[in-house]
């Protein structure tokens, strides 16, 4: 039977990596994916994975339960993509469209000359989305991840993110409406 | 105004985050406004894109490849501190409080009470009947949960190792298997250079992915310098490409023995002459180490290397 999340938390509590290991590979590739989408660099990304679990691994000793793991998890995830972005802000430029990184992110195994037709199109529209997304700020960008790539709700995102939820809706409409405009006019 | 409102509402319309009111009141004002019930189509439009763009998966190689490197911090983690240094720092810091004097010699008392009972006390080590030990396991890591035998009982947790042998071909999946495991988590040393020798004997066959990548994450993050220049050595030995290449420059410009950076400088020279390019990144980075390595042998193969770029 597979354990629960709080189960895990509480074996890595008393010292057992492999529970820990189980804990993070439930959820990352969800962070594996948002720090790609946010960062659009394959390194930079690996980066960001490192330092959200490592920051895990060096808290969960005193986490509370007050919360879900995912949420708390989220959260860190969440900070550690932002406050990358603004360290990196001027060397980094969002670019899914870049061979070098789009590699790493696929829908199918194979080159993009063997795929057929609406798949080669949705590449196009994700490379547009990629690029119009980075013309986002940090909590635009990432709070339009969390809701449109991974569906949660304004709620939690609000809690993974430390504002209110009025703060989420702000965020979530200006980063619709910039996509909207950006994407119309690259067509 | 309403009308601004319900625009302003649709996103969250189709987000389902609406008030059961305001759903209505939105659904109403759609039923009898064309400008509002266009603009709800597009954004439906719209969403559905962002659909397709979410059902992408990540590369299995790319995420075997930062998870060995997470696997590796972990392990380093759990070596640089073990249960024990965390006792031994606990008491130590408990015990040399000034306050701290006084709990530590009742603490030492309670010991040595307990010490004497358990070599006195003929029930001593009388675990649960019902249980029964192979002479094959061995018993460590033991922590009292309760400890004070005043009431005749104690309670602690323990695990129990089995030792178990093996023989096998060195190419046996099974086999490189439990030496890839033993390279990654084994504590000495000593094992996970022995383990790295015996994958490495393995000439006859090209390694899988997961050796490959446990060699790399031993080349980047073992605390031990000659565990990592041998898993280094074993990668020099593979077909040079992309991570090992990575895994080289990183080497290169992180480790901190000089021997180590001698050899992935030279694996680096090998793997260029098998046509491995180096890019604009991995340039600047080797423009960068040329001004500070302090070995002369290393920023002179450095600086042969860029010549060709």
């Amino acid at each position: 039977m597979q354990l629960s999340d709080n189960e895990l938390i509480i074996k890595t509590q008393n010292g057992e990596v492999l529970a820990f290991e189980e804990l993070i590979y439930r959820y990352d590739k969800m962070v594996l994916r948002i720090a790609l989408k946010y960062i659009g660099d394959s390194d930079d990304a690996k980066d960001i994975y490192q330092e959200v679990f490592i920051r895990v691994y060096k808290n969960i000793g005193s986490f509370q339960f007050k919360s879900e793991f995912s949420t708390w998890l989220f959260r860190i995830a969440t900070n550690v993509c932002i406050s990358f972005k603004r360290k990196h802000r001027k060397s980094n430029q969002f670019s899914l469209d870049d061979e070098n990184n789009s590699e790493y992110v696929s829908l199918l195994p194979g080159s993009n000359e063997s795929l057929p037709d609406s798949i080669t199109e949705n590449k196009e529209f994700e490379n547009k989305v990629g690029e119009a997304l980075s013309n986002l700020s940090p909590n635009q960008r990432m709070s339009f991840l969390l809701k449109h790539y991974e569906g949660y709700k304004i709620r939690e995102i609000a809690e993974m993110m430390s504002c209110k939820e009025g703060t989420i809706k702000k965020y979530l409409f200006e980063a619709v409406r910039k996509l909207r405009v950006q994407l119309a006019g690259a067509d | 105004m309403e009308h601004t409102k319900f625009k302003d509402q649709i996103q969250f319309y189709l987000y389902n985050e609406l008030s059961m009111k305001d759903k209505n009141m939105f659904e109403n004002h759609i039923s009898t406004c064309k400008e509002c019930e266009q603009e709800l189509i597009e954004y439906k439009k719209l969403f559905e894109e962002f659909n397709k763009d979410n059902k992408q998966t990540i590369d299995p190689q790319f995420l075997n490849e930062v998870r060995s490197e997470l696997r590796g911090y972990l392990r380093a983690q759990r070596n640089k501190s073990t249960n024990s240094n965390y006792f031994l720092n606990s008491l130590s810091r408990v015990l040399f409080r000034p306050i701290g004097f006084a709990l530590g010699g009742i603490i030492l008392l309670v010991l040595g009470g307990f010490i004497s009972y358990l070599i006195f006390n003929p029930l001593t080590g009388k675990i649960d009947n019902n249980l029964q030990y192979p002479e094959k396991l061995k018993i460590q890591n033991i922590n009292f949960i309760d400890s004070d035998p005043s009431d005749g009982e104690v309670e602690f947790t323990f695990e129990t190792v089995q030792s178990d042998r093996m023989k096998g071909n060195v190419n046996d999946t099974e086999l490189q298997k439990i030496l890839t495991y033993a390279v990654l988590n084994e504590q000495n040393p000593g094992t996970r250079l022995n383990s790295i020798n015996v994958i490495n004997a393995n000439q006859t066959q090209k390694p899988d992915d997961e050796i490959k990548s446990t060699l790399i994450t031993v080349a980047k993050f073992d605390n031990n310098p000659g565990v990592r220049i041998e898993a280094l050595k074993s990668l020099n030995k593979l077909p040079a490409d992309e991570e090992i290449k990575n895994t080289l420059i990183y080497v290169l410009l992180n480790d901190t023995s000089a021997g180590i950076r001698i050899e992935a400088i030279n694996g680096l020279v090998d793997a260029s002459k098998t046509g491995i390019s180096l890019n604009q990144k991995d340039l600047t980075s080797l423009r960068e180490k040329i001004q500070r390595d302090d070995n002369n042998y290393v920023r002179f193969q450095v600086k042969n290397i860029m010549k060709e770029y």
